[in-house]
């Protein structure tokens, strides 16, 4: 097997399916989408085709087309949807932050970061498929990557490089570089929760007892604990989200949900009466209008951005998204929903379920419970990030200020998508390969 | 696990059909909703912050454009390089007050949002894409600044028009306003710009010219002399009235005098050439009668709306109710001395009505008349194109960005006013009183000039009194080509002013300035 993977050709049952060649017909389409949607961005503002067309298009096409290369070259056997859907939303995200810099043509200074950011990611993402050949290597690390999580989960608390940047205590910066340590930190706990759980998730499966609710009440401490000491809301319910889920996952206990459930409304409670911005963000939910100038202004403006759009849209660049606030970063599906309209944000949509659906796909064939905690835990990351901030632009759930999974303008949360990405890849690599191998009866 | 792993599955796809339910809430069943909601600002950004077409007048002055904005989210503002000289008619368009004038009446062929423009942009849909359309005007901007240096700094209007076309050449009011600080970006200076403006006693925001009434005074006899010559066979040289100071009417009622105490009467032309109050009431009490005088002010236009491209016209009034008949006809009246309420009996061929007294003042323009200065030009240019009363307006076409004309505003006929015999007679009548008469002020060499001014007392202690001026010119042997009406509006303090003195010079100006320019 492992000459196999080295030699990049694919067992012959599989080699019928040609999953690679299906990726590039996927990838071309998905360049064909995004190079248009730019041309179209730049018309609706400008009126006229952008200038550096020629370098986007060269740009866009050779870093997707290096995906796929490296995808082909480290691993064959990976379900073909998955890299496509994640380019699908990239490139849009990208031609609307583009759009958002307010010409096109010159692309913005942000349009430009984030395309080098893209670049990174994408490295990250062939590097995380080269250094990590089989995923049961991970598990190696188990405490390694929970320590790391926590200290990487604490780091912005830390006086001197940690910042405060609109609210939330979530940035750190050590010299040049500012990142967002949160967003490595999900992964990280994922890993962490994965391997341990293989463990653990047999002996709380079969008997209950005190010590074993300190895992989980370790987790909802640390919930807890991001969302009243950094006041990040969304960071605190996607990794409270993604420890309930993986603790029922091992453990089989549908009892985890309902507590974990009532322990998150009981802190949630608790972080309302006693935190001013858990009940500014809940008051804004339940009725933006009695604030609209403060507390209720990003969320209604975005209520009209996307209101504005309708069934089909304003048109790429021929809209108004940047009247609200934050639309590169959180408020990007509101943009998206103003200029394509629901038939933009459905795709949006569709685009994520079939990421979860396939992610969802390789934790039903993979045989290693590690293997499964973790695609269940990455897929799991990416659906309720997703949800999160689509929910709460469209004001279903309480807003937070998390990024929209490789769509929002951000380096850390591109460059750590692309790292999951890479992770379900190789997972799903694996596992077809492995299937492969069982005894045909 | 697998088991699990579905459920989880069926978790996701739940919580992001939940999701798609409120996305069609927000973007489809509500969204009209929320795209109309009170404080919902995109449509007024919309609207405000995109580029307009220009607006510009006859002779090609620019009027109202649009500038881009920088380091803003609104990319446009309007412009009005001429300030005050036509705020009352392109109005202007502000963020916080809304549009007035031609900004709002021709608000969508300026943004290029109609239909037609709309196609023609998609024609070329990888061109520079500019669906504007410019207004033009039948304004002049030469004559507009002759009217607006002619009348000064007196409250009053000038309005002047092509009686052929009903095209509006000249339409001011003084006083007025800048346009350019409501159309800022500065809400706070904008709200309070407008509001002083609103609390100015002289009303600068209000287009006098053709939302406001006035007493029309002597100029109403053109009516009366049209119904005279339509309802009554009289003519410009028959019957001829006696010499007389004063008018008692019929049945009872106070005394008509004539201007300055003086004695006058004749024919119907001696009686426009002086302007004699005592034939004009005796012609509309005894000689037209209500009926009569109703019809032909109606026909002129008042009791109606002005179909004008403007909004707000206000509509000029001649009153409707004379009360019953008293007596049939009959050619004599109560002999000198004779006693009692015996049959009152006209002079003229009408019977006498209840309120026949009132008839008599309204026939010389007083009582309730009330009429518009574009009204009173419209009555001249009515005469002045044989009877016949065009539509009047100020737009004459709209174009797109490269020049094709989108729409042409059609010359339109709106009513008949009066016979063009009448239309003639007062002609001659009306050049007779420029050459020979009251209104000898307005007479230019080398035109042949027709007017009829008015003098409109408000009261006499102290004595006050609007001035008015209407009349026509055109070259010799051609019809008439404009159509004038002058109001210098009572001065409080001031002393009593005449049509022919203060009101007549400014039309003239205005005539040498169409005619020159």
């Amino acid at each position: 097997m492992t000459a196999l993977e080295r030699r990049g050709s694919l067992p012959p049952s599989l080699a019928a399916l040609r999953p690679r060649r299906v990726e590039l017909g996927l990838i071309f389409l998905i360049a064909v989408v995004v190079v248009a949607a730019y041309g179209l961005a730049s018309l609706g503002q400008s009126s006229s085709v952008p200038a550096n067309i020629g370098p986007f298009l060269a740009w866009m096409l050779g870093l997707f087309f290096f995906v796929h290369l490296a995808v082909r070259r480290f691993a064959p056997a990976a379900d073909p949807v998955i890299v496509p859907m994640a380019l699908l939303l990239n490139g849009l995200g990208y031609v609307m932050i583009a759009r958002l810099g307010g010409d096109v043509d010159g692309g913005g200074d942000l349009a430009g970061l984030q395309s080098v950011w893209t670049a990174v990611g994408i490295g990250l993402f062939v590097a995380t498929l080269i250094l990590i050949p089989r995923a049961r290597m991970l598990a190696q690390y188990r405490y390694l990557f929970g320590l790391g999580g926590i200290a990487l989960l604490a780091l912005p608390l830390v006086p001197g490089i940690g910042i405060e940047l609109n609210g939330a205590r979530i940035w750190v910066s050590i010299g040049p570089v500012n990142f967002q340590p949160g967003e490595f930190a999900k992964i990280a706990l994922a890993i962490f929760f994965a391997s341990y759980l293989v463990d653990a998730g047999e002996l709380i499966k079969n008997r209950l007892e005190l010590r074993d609710l300190v895992p989980i009440g370790a987790a909802w401490a640390a919930s807890v604990g991001v969302m009243v000491l950094e006041r990040d809301l969304g960071s605190s319910m996607l990794l409270f989200a993604l420890f309930v889920v993986m603790m029922w996952m091992a453990s089989g206990r549908t009892m985890f949900l309902g507590l974990g459930a009532a322990m998150f409304a009981a802190g949630g409670v608790v972080a309302f009466q006693l935190f001013s911005h858990v009940e500014r963000r809940i008051d804004a939910w339940l009725n933006p209008w009695a604030d609209p100038q403060d507390s209720g202004f990003q969320i209604i403006q975005a209520t009209y951005s996307m209101a504005e759009g309708g069934l089909t849209g304003t048109g790429l660049g021929r809209g108004e998204p940047d009247r609200v606030p934050f639309a590169e970063t959180d408020f990007i599906f509101a943009a998206l929903g103003e200029e394509l309209g629901l038939a933009g944000t459905a795709a949006v949509l569709m685009a994520f379920l079939v990421l979860i659906g396939s992610g969802l796909r390789i934790a039903i064939r993979a045989t290693r419970p590690f293997e499964i905690l973790l695609a269940v835990g990455l897929t799991t990351l990416v659906a309720v990030q997703a949800f999160i901030i689509m929910g709460g632009v469209v004001r279903l759930i309480p807003l937070t200020g998390i990024t929209l999974p490789f769509v929002s303008y951000g380096g850390s949360a591109l460059v750590s998508n692309y790292i999951v990405l890479a992770l379900l890849v190789r997972l799903s690599h694996e596992q077809r390969v492995a299937a492969t191998k069982e005894p045909t009866p | 696990m697998t088991a699990r792993i579905r459920r989880l599955g069926a978790v996701f796809i739940l919580l992001y059909a939940v999701l798609f339910v409120q996305l069609n809430r927000v973007q489809f069943v509500d969204a009209e909703d929320y795209r109309t909601h009170e404080g919902n600002i995109r449509p007024q950004l919309r609207a405000f912050g995109q580029e307009r077409g220009d607006i510009i007048t006859a002779d090609g002055v620019v009027v109202a454009f649009s500038i881009p904005v920088e380091d803003s989210t609104i990319e446009f503002r309007r412009s009005y390089p001429t300030g005050e000289r036509f705020a009352h008619v392109v109005g202007f368009q502000s963020f916080n007050q809304g549009a007035f004038g031609l900004e709002r009446e021709y608000n969508d062929q300026l943004a290029g949002e109609r239909l037609d423009q709309q196609f023609e942009s998609l024609k070329d849909l990888f061109v520079e894409r500019d669906t504007t359309g410019t207004v033009v005007m039948t304004m002049r901007d030469d004559v507009q600044q002759a009217a607006q240096e002619a009348l000064g700094e007196r409250r009053g209007s000038v309005v002047a028009i092509d009686p052929r076309t009903g095209g509006i050449v000249a339409m001011w009011t003084y006083p007025s306003f800048d346009p350019n600080p409501l159309a800022g970006l500065d809400g706070t200076l904008v709200n309070e710009t407008y509001s002083a403006l609103l609390d100015d006693p002289d009303d600068p925001l209000l287009a006098k010219a053709y939302r406001e009434v006035f007493f029309p005074g002597s100029t109403f006899k053109l009516v009366t002399a049209a119904a005279a010559i339509d309802t009554a066979d009289i003519s410009l040289t028959s019957p001829v009235w006696p010499q007389a100071n004063v008018y008692s009417p019929l049945p009872s009622g106070s005394d008509l005098r004539n201007f300055g105490g003086s004695t006058c009467g004749g024919d119907l032309r001696e009686a426009l050439r002086v302007s004699c109050n005592t034939t004009f009431a005796e012609i509309g009490a005894e000689w037209v009668g209500p009926d009569g005088m109703v019809r032909t002010a109606e026909n002129f236009g008042f009791n109606a709306a002005v179909p004008i491209d403007l909004p707000n016209a206000a509509r000029s009034n001649f009153p409707v109710d004379y009360g019953a008949r008293l007596a049939d006809v009959d050619h004599y009246r109560p002999t000198e001395g004779a006693e009692g309420d015996g049959p009152f009996l006209p002079n003229g061929d009408t019977p006498i009505h209840e309120n026949s007294a009132i008839l008599a003042q309204t026939s010389i323009g007083q009582n309730d008349v009330k009429a518009t200065p574009l009204q009173m030009a419209m009555v001249a240019g009515a005469i002045a194109n044989g009877g016949r009363m065009m539509e009047p307006h100020v737009v004459s076409e709209v174009r797109s960005s490269d020049g094709d004309v989108y729409d042409t505003v059609e010359p339109s006929l709106w009513r008949v006013a009066t016979s063009p015999l009448a239309a003639d007679l007062l002609q001659e009548a009306m050049i007779n009183v420029a050459e020979n008469g009251t209104a000898r002020n307005l007479a230019v060499p080398g035109l042949v000039v027709g007017g009829k001014t008015g003098t409109a007392q408000l009261g006499t202690d102290p004595p006050n009194s609007h001035a008015w001026i209407v009349g026509f010119a055109g070259r010799p042997g051609e019809d008439a080509e404009l159509a004038v009406a002058v109001i210098v509006e009572a001065q409080p303090g001031a002393s009593e002013q005449t049509g022919g003195a203060v009101a007549a010079p400014i039309a003239r100006a205005v005539i040498e300035a169409y005619f020159n320019g």
